[in-house]
């Protein structure tokens, strides 16, 4: 079982988690859902310790603080500053420049990979701007060699929505990697898929709801948007609801090729592509004729139309699939990282320049580009995750059994 | 066993691209015990007493001196290293009769409460001398609280300049000491600057009938400090400046230039012995901005006894541009601002009077009414309505009074930095 606030491990019965200190009896039996993840491989590579999620701070609270020594302070103090690179006290401030540590909860990894199965990358960072940290994600590569990849992006202005993406991202992954492997023609595999993306957007949904629930229903509920992506060998299904992004980077992009299309029958190659299309006002302006760049410019581009949560009105997401033909990268992300590089190319030259920089895994590549949008300010929480494909070798099964 | 704990005030939210982060570091001592209980120290008490000539004008003064002394040797607890010595041209031993320290016992109290029975004036107030001879006395007790208690009726006379300065180098960091001027002829400036430098308190006494109830409340207070020396430990990152560390209740007393360095992002201020009870420190710290958003340690505020860290507060510093956050004032800060200001004030107002100033008397004096009628202190009111007549107070508009008591005056001095405590909500 995982922690709905943090996402930290919690045993049955454990009344309060202890990475941050969540009650889990006021969640029982809602939030505090059992999260099989069934992965044995999986691993963080930044943070490995519990720690907790920062608790809200809000105008109303007193600004007061005890402290004893030793106070538990929920960062990994093992690591060194990621400011300045010196020793972290027991307080979790750094011993030289007093910098905050990240907690596990405002900066984490996420690492998959293994001969023959697609290798993923992830990291989800608070970005610099914001206080806390309401992205979320949630990965898995299965046995059979199924790669998940769920992104969720809290609505700021609803408190607790770190709580809600961090949950419902999560049981989207879980519902996604318990799915059956599917076999036979690729139409055939892409129908297999749907229902279980949209199956596994409603216990997203649920999730959301159900934190709500614990909150009192309160008149902004907590919210968060979500896309999620499998990666089945050759085939790549999406879906999504709100402003949360999948992109098809191909290593050759530019290069002669079609460019991947829609539905059963289609096929990756050419161009990168954003595989998505936001449920915003900025995709509304630009079907009534805007150009891209006025509407981004725009400031209610980002106001979202659907969105997860219990006062969602539309929390049904839409599909897109494609097929994997030549080798690239499947990069899913949060507007924090997308509003900084938004055109499938100019990830693409993130991607590479981070290659070229010598980021030789997903995960380092997937870090290059939060620091990139961190080193544009960082003005929201930043997820980036990255799946590599690469195509079929020729004669070789599409999917085993 | 005693326990400190450490409570922050402060608002830790400050507005894009600004640097100076102010906390209050509320410190408190439970389970103090008595001095010299603890294991491995020993408390030693030095009371001096003024036995100038003028202690016999009138000699109801020097009657009192003795009372007061008989009533502080029978606080002191068995077992307590003590002495007594008479103040005049020189330091003379009361008690013991030679050089040295007495364990307290029945035998050795009722020796010595005999022996300040027989205390007569004659002399110069050599106050050097005094502390340099307590000093030497204190050499010889074992490690452990070590307090003394002084007190005179009049200005130093009878031994060079500087003989005072001198003494109080060598006497610094060895014991504390409080200090109580009886009568209004003595200086208020002479004694503060003793009690600063020894960790002590200062105070007058108007009355030589009231003398004998504050030595026996002050010789208790000692007793009851069964923590002997603990530290106030303040590290700041990298790149910043301590622009002040500064006790502000009980009162006010600036620590920043008594800092010790440790080590180049650590200072140490000497606190010396606790009983149960609390202080407030103001610290304050000029840090590198950070970007919006990010949290920084602006300092980490310690208290140490024996190297061992047995309290710490954090005072952070976190930026944002939400102004609801960024334009309030901790109400802790802004109160203890004020209180300093306060005694700021009615000190220079003092001065500025003692120099013929009427004019910048009556500002300061009248900004001082407004500080100590806002902040509720009314201790402080109380004592300046004796130095001035309030015409409004809102506007902090006083007249100076024709007629003023000097022990009113220096009362208003001595007193000026106690502060009142916030009024904490529940």
């Amino acid at each position: 079982m995982t922690c709905p606030h943090c996402g930290e491990t919690i045993a049955a019965g454990d009344v309060f988690c202890e990475a941050c200190g969540t009650d889990l009896g006021a969640l029982a039996g809602t939030a505090a859902a059992p999260v099989p993840v069934g992965v044995d491989d999986a691993h963080d590579d930044a943070i490995t310790a519990p720690s907790p999620a920062p608790s809200p701070v809000t105008p109303e609270q007193p600004r007061t603080h005890l402290l004893q020594p030793g106070g538990g302070s929920g960062v990994d103090t093992s690591l060194p500053c990621a400011a300045c690179g010196a020793e972290v006290a027991d307080d979790g401030f750094c011993t030289v420049c007093g910098h905050r540590a990240r907690t596990r909860r405002e900066h984490w990894t996420e690492t998959h990979g293994r001969a023959g199965a697609p290798a993923i990358g992830a990291v989800c960072d608070k970005g610099i701007s914001h206080a806390r940290n309401e992205d979320a994600m949630a990965t898995a590569l299965t046995p059979s060699g199924l790669a998940v990849v769920v992104v969720c992006d809290g609505v700021t202005t609803a408190p607790d929505s770190d709580r809600a993406s961090l949950a419902a991202s999560a049981s989207a992954r879980d519902v996604l990697a318990a799915a059956p492997v599917t076999t036979g023609a690729f139409a055939a595999r892409l129908s297999a898929w749907e229902p279980v993306l949209a199956a596994s957007c409603r216990a997203a949904n649920a999730e959301a709801v159900a934190i709500a629930r614990t909150l009192g229903d309160p008149p902004e509920p907590p919210s968060c948007t979500f896309v999620a992506a499998v990666v089945e060998a050759d085939l790549i299904a999406i879906a999504w609801c709100g402003d949360s992004r999948a992109y098809w980077l191909p290593d050759d992009a530019g290069s002669a090729g079609s460019a991947g299309s829609d539905g059963g029958d289609g096929s990756a190659g050419g161009d990168g592509e954003q595989l998505t299309l936001d449920h915003s006002l900025g995709t509304e302006m630009i079907r009534s004729g805007m150009s891209r760049e006025q509407a981004e410019a725009d400031p209610t581009c980002h106001t979202i139309t659907r969105w997860l949560g219990a006062d969602s009105v539309d929390p049904t997401p839409e599909f897109r699939a494609l097929r994997v033909e030549r080798a690239g990268w499947l990069l899913v992300c949060s507007d924090g990282m997308w509003n900084y590089a938004s055109g499938a190319s100019d990830l693409a030259a993130l991607v590479a320049r981070a290659v070229g920089d010598g980021a030789d895994t997903p995960t380092a590549i997937a870090e290059s580009l939060a620091a990139f949008a961190n080193a544009q300010g960082g003005h929201d929480n930043i997820t980036v995750a990255l799946v590599r494909c690469e195509p079929p070798r020729p004669g070789t099964p599409l999917t085993t059994t | 066993m005693a326990e400190f704990r450490a409570e922050v005030f402060q608002n830790e939210y400050l507005s894009d691209g600004a640097t100076d982060v102010h906390g209050v570091v509320s410190v408190t001592c439970t389970g103090a015990g008595v001095a010299g209980q603890a294991s491995g120290t020993e408390a030693a008490e030095v009371i001096i007493v003024d036995t100038s000539g003028s202690m016999d004008m009138p000699p109801a003064k020097i009657a009192a001196a003795r009372r007061a002394a008989k009533v502080a040797i029978e606080e002191i607890v068995d077992g307590t290293w003590f002495a007594v010595m008479s103040g005049h041209t020189v330091a003379q031993m009361v008690y013991p009769p030679h050089p040295g320290l007495a364990k307290m016992t029945d035998v050795t109290r009722r020796d010595a409460v005999e022996a300040v029975g027989r205390l007569r004036s004659g002399g110069a107030t050599a106050i050097g001398a005094w502390i340099a001879a307590a000093t030497e006395l204190f050499q010889q007790a074992p490690a452990g609280q070590r307090h003394a208690i002084l007190l005179t009726d009049g200005k130093i006379e009878g031994e060079p300049d500087g003989a005072l300065e001198a003494a109080l180098v060598n006497a610094r960091g060895k014991f504390q000491c409080d200090c109580r001027g009886i009568g209004s002829d003595w200086v208020v400036e002479e004694l503060r600057t003793i009690a600063t430098a020894l960790l002590g308190t200062v105070d007058i006494v108007a009355e030589p009938a009231d003398l004998e109830a504050d030595f026996e409340e002050m010789m208790r207070n000692a007793m009851s400090r069964g923590v002997a020396d603990a530290r106030l430990r303040v590290w700041a990152p990298q790149g910043s400046e301590v622009l002040f560390v500064r006790q502000v209740a009980p009162q006010v007393d600036d620590l920043t230039s008594r800092a010790t360095r440790i080590s180049p992002l650590v200072v140490e201020f000497p606190t010396g012995a606790w009983s149960d009870e609390s202080r407030d420190y103001h610290v304050a710290v000029r840090v590198p901005p950070a970007p919006v958003g990010n949290e920084r340690l602006a300092a980490r505020v310690e208290v140490v006894i024996d190297d061992q860290v047995v309290a710490k507060g954090l005072v952070k510093a976190i930026w944002s541009v939400d102004t609801n956050l960024t334009t309030r004032i901790d109400p802790a800060v802004a109160h203890y601002t004020g209180q300093a200001q306060l005694a700021d004030v009615i000190q220079r107002g003092l001065a500025a009077k003692a120099s013929g100033d009427e004019r910048t008397a009556t500002v300061l004096l009248g900004e001082a009414a407004k500080l100590a009628h806002d902040s509720g202190n009314e201790d402080t009111t109380r004592l300046l309505n004796k130095v001035v007549d309030v015409v409004d107070v809102e506007a902090g508009t006083v007249r100076l009074k024709q007629q003023v008591a000097k022990s009113d005056e220096m009362a208003l001095d001595t007193r000026s930095t106690k502060t009142t405590r916030i009024r904490r909500e529940p």
